[in-house]
């Protein structure tokens, strides 16, 4: 799962999978606005075959978040 | 594909597709950010260099007057956010207030065409209640509406302007698919992914032809794809057209779209059925390039491309077999393929998906002219030879021959075989089943039947050959023209001659006898290294030292053994 949210992210934000880590956030990732944040929601939404909540969309402020919201899906 | 990746492949095709670049902004009054990279896209697949830039969110106006350097303006102008919350205040609005909501749209439409009256092109929705309005019976408020805006931006756009109706697009989708209302209320985001791929999808072909990159030429397979059946074997009496399917063609034709064929036929069968079938529509005068003949599609469809002077990927082709589907796929993948469905009521829809790909915006006398002015072009182009090399694809194949000797169980479709075949038929000898049973029980005679397997599947029994250790001849030899193409006949002959070693024969016979339809085997025994002797009428004789004989040797083709 980890290596999916990554490979995701890295495609979202046009950045390498390696330097993703569990402080990554819109603090530290230049491409990360709000409205990549809702490609983000949707393209992780796509991949997991989830869906969001309005709490979890906000919420998925860096990796780590992210990690955590959709191993308790 | 999924939408991360859509993104990544993006950005890798923004730095390898070149020439000048092609700039789309989207104006719109709902967020459609979304759109960007699905629109660049697909685009970039095809080699457009598109760059797409997003309007402000609810700023179509303003906007209109800023981006006159755009090659083209697509606008999102959806009816629920005119004035917010608009699908449930409309029911409720008193007549003075509803008409002045039609008035300040009118007034916007003609502000924003005459903002963008310079633009080569732009595309603007139909507005749609479609959304909102799915469960009501009544013509209500949103219904008239977006009714009577559509009516003044008909009557008001100029030639640059093209409506796009987007209630095709979800429809084909479904509403439910094609929205994502978790964000329309708290950030005005409307349209799902799925949506925003279906709806570039559909509208693409409209930016491929200001572009050049439209869809030329439409060839096709004969057998099976412009009809029903197999003209070598059903006959000219027994094929039935397919009605629906040549009209859409003959549209196609006279819109300029250059019809081809490309078939492993006899020409002067295809020919008769061109001139003097009774139920066809379409007829030699609507083709442009007839490459009928028993070559490899690969060189064909390259010959195609040659003669007409255009590129592969402006070609178009359709077959009903998924081996020459699949060989086109691998060996020259910018083709834009289509298979016929299984289901034949299908078919008429896919073609009109393909009609779509040969979009062009108006008629010109040129385009009526089109298939004249390409066939004079034709006679000056001289033939060029057939080019290119399938084993490749054949050893990707993983084709297997699977051999049955004596079966009894296979007595009926055996001799259905030898009454049925014409076209790979060397003998054309006609057995009924109580023959054949006799000859499968006759110890001097061997019954071999192959079927044919490949990643697409097993042909079922389509094969034969009869070996008479009697006469040290082949009496029968015969192939389903269904498996030809893929060397199985050099394969087959391998085992052949493998039984007649077997069955100790020294110099072993055969015979060519030539019939109207198997002239495409005529040579074929010349082909496996036998020796013609003898020749009386329409018959050939030949004959063959076994231990002279030259193994093919195609490794690709595996035999096995069917009991």
């Amino acid at each position: 799962m980890e290596n999916r949210i990554k490979k995701v992210m890295s495609n979202v934000f046009n950045i390498n999978v390696d330097s993703i880590n569990n402080e990554s956030s819109p603090d530290n990732i230049e491409n990360w606005d709000s409205l990549k944040h809702m490609n983000l929601i949707v393209a992780l939404e796509e991949e997991f075959r989830i869906e969001f909540d309005d709490e979890e969309v906000v919420d998925s402020m860096n990796y780590a978040l992210i990690l955590n919201i959709l191993s308790s899906k | 594909m999924k939408y991360s990746e859509l993104i990544k492949l993006n950005n890798e095709l923004d730095v390898v597709v070149d020439g000048s670049e092609y700039r789309i902004v989207i104006l719109s009054n709902i967020m459609v950010h979304q759109s960007k990279e699905i629109c660049e896209f697909l685009l970039r697949t095809e080699s457009v260099n598109a760059n797409v830039l997003l309007g402000e969110y609810d700023n179509i106006i303003q906007d209109s007057t800023k981006f006159q350097d755009a090659n083209a303006i697509v606008i999102f102008w959806e009816a629920c956010n005119f004035v917010d919350g608009l699908q449930y205040k409309a029911e409720s609005l008193s007549s003075p207030e509803f008409e002045s909501i039609v008035l300040k749209i009118k007034n916007e439409i003609d502000l924003i065409l005459r903002n963008l009256k310079d633009i080569p092109l732009v595309l603007i929705n139909r507005f749609s209640s479609l959304i909102f309005d799915q469960f009501s019976l009544s013509n209500n408020k949103m219904n008239q509406l977006v009714g009577r805006l559509n009516v003044y931006l008909k009557e008001k756009c100029g030639v640059n302007v093209k409506i796009i109706d987007i209630d095709k697009v979800i429809s084909r989708l479904s509403i439910k698919s094609s929205i994502d209302l978790r964000y329309y209320y708290s950030s005005k985001t409307l349209y799902s992914i799925d949506f925003y791929k279906k709806y570039f999808e559909y509208i693409k072909p409209i930016f491929l032809s200001t572009t050049g990159k439209i869809k030329k030429a439409l060839i096709f397979d004969c057998d099976n794809t412009l009809w029903k059946g197999v003209l070598g074997e059903d006959g000219f009496d027994n094929i039935k057209i397919y009605n629906e399917i040549q009209h859409l063609i003959l549209h196609l034709a006279k819109k300029g779209v250059i019809i081809c064929l490309c078939s492993k036929n006899n020409p002067q069968d295809v020919d008769n059925v061109l001139e003097n079938h009774p139920d066809m529509i379409l007829r030699d005068e609507h083709i442009v390039v007839k490459k009928v003949n028993w070559s490899d599609k690969v060189s064909n469809l390259k010959s195609i491309s040659q003669d007409l002077n255009i590129g592969l990927d402006s070609l178009v082709f359709i077959d009903d077999s998924s081996f020459e589907i699949g060989l086109i796929k691998k060996e020259l993948p910018t083709i834009k393929t289509f298979q016929v469905p299984v289901k034949e009521y299908e078919y008429g829809l896919m073609m009109r998906e393909v009609s779509n790909l040969f979009y062009s915006p108006s008629q010109t006398k040129e385009d009526i002219q089109k298939v004249k002015i390409y066939k004079k072009q034709l006679q000056r182009s001289e033939d060029r030879g057939r080019v290119g090399n399938i084993e490749d694809y054949l050893r990707s194949l993983g084709l297997a021959l699977i051999v049955h000797v004596d079966d009894l169980s296979q007595v009926s479709r055996i001799a259905q075989m030898t009454q049925k075949t014409n076209q790979f038929n060397l003998t054309t000898i006609r057995y009924t089943e109580s023959d054949i049973k006799k000859l499968v029980e006759d110890e001097l005679k061997t019954v071999i039947s192959i079927s044919v397997s490949d990643k697409y599947g097993d042909s079922g029994v389509t094969g034969l050959a009869i070996l008479d250790s009697d006469k040290s001849a082949i009496d029968t030899l015969l192939l389903s023209c269904r498996v030809l193409g893929r060397n199985i006949e050099y394969k087959f002959m391998d085992i052949i001659i493998d039984f007649a070693k077997n069955k100790d024969i020294r110099v072993l016979n055969s015979q060519y006898i030539k019939t109207i339809k198997n002239q495409q085997v005529s040579d074929f025994y010349e082909r496996c290294g036998f020796v013609k002797i003898d020749e009386v009428d329409s018959s050939s004789q030949y004959n063959l030292h076994v231990e002279n004989y030259k193994n093919k040797d195609m490794k690709y083709i595996r035999i096995e053994n069917g009991k």
